[in-house]
C-alpha cells in the first residue's frame, strides 16, 4: 500500500524540552491510524507539525510525494478536527460547512448551486439534516463534532487529522460516534489519523496503531500485536492491562523485588529497561499455600477490592511493599473465588504468557 | 403521600419567594433616585426652559417657540450643526482607521497576555496627564513654529511652515482622534482577545488566505466591538467643546461651543435649544449604531 504522509526524523523543541525527538512513521492510503499517547508524549505536537501550525526544527514531512515542511497550512490540503470543534461562532451549520468551499485560495467553488448541493450531500452523509439552519450553539456536542467533522471532509482533504475527537463528548456518545467515524472514513477512501489518550479507543479504532512515547514513536503495527506483543515497557504501561515488574534476569530466572519468577517459553523483547509484564486477565487467584504447578509462577498478596463491570471483575492486591497488583476475571469462563479483603492469596500465572523486556 | 407533601411544600415556599423578589428591588432604589433626580428631571427641565422667553437682560417662563426658530433658521447654527456631525464622522473614521490595526495587532498577534495588557495600559498612559493639558500639548506640536514644521523645514522637507496644521479643523480633528482613539482600541482588542485561536486555525486550515478569514471571520467576531467604540466615540465627540476651543482659534464652533457662548452670556432659553438638538443627536446616533449589531446577543 503506497503511504500518504512520510515523516523521518521530524524533531521540534519548545526551550530545552523535546516535544518531539525524531518522529518516524509513514501512513497507508485510505485507512484508519489511530495514534495512542499519554499526556505530554507531544501528540498534538505532531498534529500540529503535521498540519502547518508548527515548523518542525528539524526532519522532513512528505505528503504526496512532496516535501511540506515550509507549506503554510491553507495550501497544504490536510484536514483537522479539533478537540474542542473549533467551530464559527457567528455562522449556521450550513454556513460552517460551506466555509472551506468558498473560501479557500486554491480552486474555491464559486457556484452557490455547487457549494449547495455539496453541502446538502455533506450533511446527510454525517447524520444532520434538517439543523442546516440552527446556530452551533444551538446543537449539542455531538452535533457539533459532526459540523466540525463535516466542515473538514468537505473540502476533500486527502489526510484529516482528529485531535481527541471524543474527548468532548460523554461516553454513551462516544460509542456511537466511534463506529460512525469509521463508517464516515471508508465512505469517504481517505486516512484519518485519531490521535487519543484512551488506550482503548486506539484499539478500537485503527486499522494500524501508532505509540507515542516522549517525543518518539515506540510502536507501530495493528491493534493485537500491540495489545498482545508490546515491544517496550512503557508501551504496555500505557496499555493499562499488564502488571508490570523492574528487576533483572539470572539464570533461569526474572529476580523482581517480590522473589524469583522462572521463565520458560515466554517472549522476549529488547528494552533499555529490564522488566517482566503479566496481563491482568492471564492471572489465576488461588486459597494462599497452594503450590504452584511446573509451568507456572506463582505470587503471594493481600486482597483489597474489587471492582464489577459486568462482564469481568478487576480485583486489587496489594504486594509486600503496597504496590498494587489487578487480576481481571472473565466471568464467562470461570467465576473467582469470593475473596475477603486483608487475606491472603496466591495468584498465579503461565510461564509463557509472560512477556520479558532487556 | 410524598407527592402530596412535597406540592404542600412548594405551595407554602411561593408566596416568601415573591417577598424575596420585592425586596431584591430596592437595591435599585439608590440607581433610580440618582438618575430621576440628576439625569430625567435636568432633561425634562431643559426642554421646558427652551420654550421660554429670552429677552437680552433676563428670562421668563413664558412659553414661546422663539428660540427654536432662531436656531433653524440662523445659518451660524445651522452650521454649527452641520460641523458638529463632520467633525464626528471624520473623527469616528479617523479613530476606527488607526485604533483598528492595533488593536488587531494587540488583541490577536502578540500571544503573550501580560504584553498584551502591557501594551493596553500604554494606550491609557496619556490619560494619566489631565484633558486640558493633553489638549494644549498639542499647540508647541503643530504651530507654525512648532515642533512638526521645525522638524520638517531642517530636513527641508518644506521651505514655508504648514499652516494649516494649527488653528483649523485638522488640528481640531488630530487632536480629538488622538484623545479618542483609545476609547476604540479597548473594546475592539477585548472582542479580539476573545477569538479563539483555534478557531482561526481551522479556518486557516479549511483553505483560507488571511485576508479571507479577516474578511469572513475576524471582521464579524469584532463587531460588537467596533460598535461599542463607536458609541464610545461618538457621545464623547458630539458633546465637545474643549478641543475645538483650544485648537480651532475659534474657527471651528461645535454645538458644544454654542451652548458654552450662550451660557457665558446667560441666554438660557437658546442654550437649551441646542442642548435638547444635541440630546436628540446623540439619541439617534446611539440608536442606529446599536441597530448595526444585537449586542446583547453578542456580549
Amino acid at each position: 500500500m503506497s503511504s500518504v504522509l512520510k515523516l523521518a526524523g521530524v524533531t521540534k523543541a519548545y526551550g530545552t524540552l523535546n516535544a518531539l525527538d525524531g518522529i518516524d512513521l509513514s501512513l497507508p492510503n485510505d485507512s484508519y491510524v489511530s495514534l495512542l499517547g499519554p499526556s505530554g508524549s507531544g501528540k498534538t505536537t505532531l498534529l500540529r507539525v503535521i498540519a502547518g501550525f508548527e515548523q518542525p526544527d528539524l526532519g522532513t514531512v512528505i505528503f504526496k510525494g512532496q516535501r511540506i515542511e515550509t507549506v503554510p497550512p491553507h495550501r497544504r490540503d490536510i484536514g483537522f478536527v479539533f478537540q474542542n470543534f473549533a467551530l464559527f461562532p457567528h455562522l449556521s451549520v450550513s454556513r460552517n460547512i460551506a466555509f472551506g468551499l468558498e473560501n479557500r485560495a486554491e480552486n474555491s467553488v464559486t457556484d452557490p448551486d455547487i457549494v449547495q448541493a455539496r453541502v446538502k450531500e455533506m450533511i446527510a452523509l454525517v447524520g444532520l439534516s434538517g439543523l442546516e439552519d440552527r446556530g452551533v450553539g444551538q446543537i449539542s456536542g455531538g452535533q457539533r463534532q459532526r459540523v466540525a467533522l463535516a466542515r473538514t471532509l468537505v473540502t476533500e482533504p486527502s489526510l484529516v487529522l482528529l485531535d481527541e475527537p471524543l474527548g468532548a463528548l460523554d461516553a454513551n456518545l462516544r460509542a456511537r460516534v466511534r463506529s460512525e467515524l469509521r463508517l464516515i472514513r471508508e465512505r469517504c477512501g481517505v486516512t484519518f489519523l485519531h490521535v487519543t489518550g484512551s488506550e482503548s479507543e486506539a484499539l478500537a479504532m485503527g486499522d494500524m496503531v501508532l505509540v507515542l512515547d516522549s517525543g518518539r514513536i515506540a510502536q507501530a503495527a495493528d491493534a493485537d500485536t500491540i495489545y498482545n506483543r508490546p515491544k517496550s515497557l512503557s508501551v504496555a504501561s500505557f496499555l493499562n492491562c499488564y502488571n508490570l515488574f523492574e528487576g533483572r534476569l539470572a539464570g533461569e530466572s526474572f529476580l523482581s523485588p517480590y522473589g524469583a519468577f522462572p521463565l520458560g517459553d515466554q517472549m522476549q523483547f529488547r528494552d533499555d529497561r529490564t522488566g517482566y509484564a503479566i496481563r491482568y486477565d492471564r492471572v489465576a487467584i488461588r486459597p494462599a499455600e497452594v503450590p504452584a504447578a511446573d509451568d507456572e509462577v506463582r505470587l503471594e498478596a493481600t486482597f483489597v477490592a474489587d471492582e464489577y463491570s459486568g462482564a469481568a471483575i478487576n480485583s486489587f492486591f496489594s504486594l509486600d511493599d503496597g504496590r498494587v497488583f489487578e487480576v481481571e476475571s472473565h466471568l464467562s469462563q470461570s467465576m473467582p473465588p469470593a475473596c475477603t479483603p486483608q487475606s491472603r492469596y496466591t495468584l498465579v500465572w503461565k510461564r509463557r504468557d509472560a512477556l520479558v523486556y532487556a | 403521600m410524598s407527592i402530596s407533601a412535597t406540592t404542600a411544600e412548594t405551595e407554602t415556599t411561593v408566596e416568601p419567594v415573591k417577598k424575596e423578589s420585592s425586596k431584591r428591588l430596592w437595591l435599585l432604589a439608590p440607581g433610580v433616585i440618582w438618575m430621576l433626580l440628576f439625569l430625567v428631571t435636568p432633561i425634562l427641565m431643559m426642554i421646558y426652559v427652551s420654550f421660554w422667553t429670552q429677552t437680552t437682560f433676563k428670562i421668563t417662563p413664558d412659553l414661546t417657540i422663539k428660540s427654536w426658530v432662531t436656531f433653524f433658521t440662523t445659518d451660524t447654527y445651522l452650521s454649527a450643526l452641520w460641523t458638529t456631525v463632520r467633525i464626528w464622522l471624520i473623527v469616528l473614521a479617523s479613530t476606527l482607521v488607526v485604533g483598528y490595526p492595533a488593536a488587531l495587532y494587540v488583541g490577536l498577534f502578540v500571544k503573550n497576555k501580560t504584553i498584551q495588557t502591557a501594551l493596553l495600559v500604554l494606550c491609557v498612559i496619556p490619560f494619566w496627564t489631565s484633558f486640558l493639558i493633553r489638549v494644549l500639548a498639542w499647540r508647541p506640536m503643530l504651530g507654525k513654529e512648532g515642533a512638526i514644521n521645525l522638524i520638517l523645514q531642517g530636513l527641508g522637507i518644506i521651505n514655508q511652515p504648514i499652516e494649516v496644521l494649527l488653528f483649523s479643523e485638522l488640528s481640531v480633528i488630530i487632536g480629538m482622534t488622538q484623545i479618542y482613539c483609545v476609547f476604540m482600541v479597548g473594546p475592539i482588542a477585548f472582542m479580539m482577545g476573545r477569538i479563539d485561536q483555534s478557531v482561526i486555525e481551522a479556518a486557516q486550515d479549511l483553505g483560507a488566505g488571511f485576508w479571507r478569514i479577516f474578511r469572513t471571520i475576524i471582521l464579524p467576531l469584532t463587531m460588537p466591538g467596533v460598535v461599542v467604540g463607536a458609541i464610545f466615540v461618538s457621545v464623547m465627540v458630539l458633546g465637545e467643546f474643549a478641543t475645538a476651543a483650544a485648537l480651532s482659534g475659534r474657527k471651528v464652533n461645535l454645538l458644544g461651543n454654542i451652548i458654552v457662548t450662550q451660557v457665558g452670556s446667560l441666554k438660557w432659553a437658546f442654550a437649551a435649544v441646542v442642548g435638547v438638538v444635541l440630546t436628540v443627536l446623540m439619541g439617534v446616533v446611539v440608536a442606529a449604531l446599536l441597530r448595526v449589531v444585537d449586542l446583547r446577543k453578542e456580549l
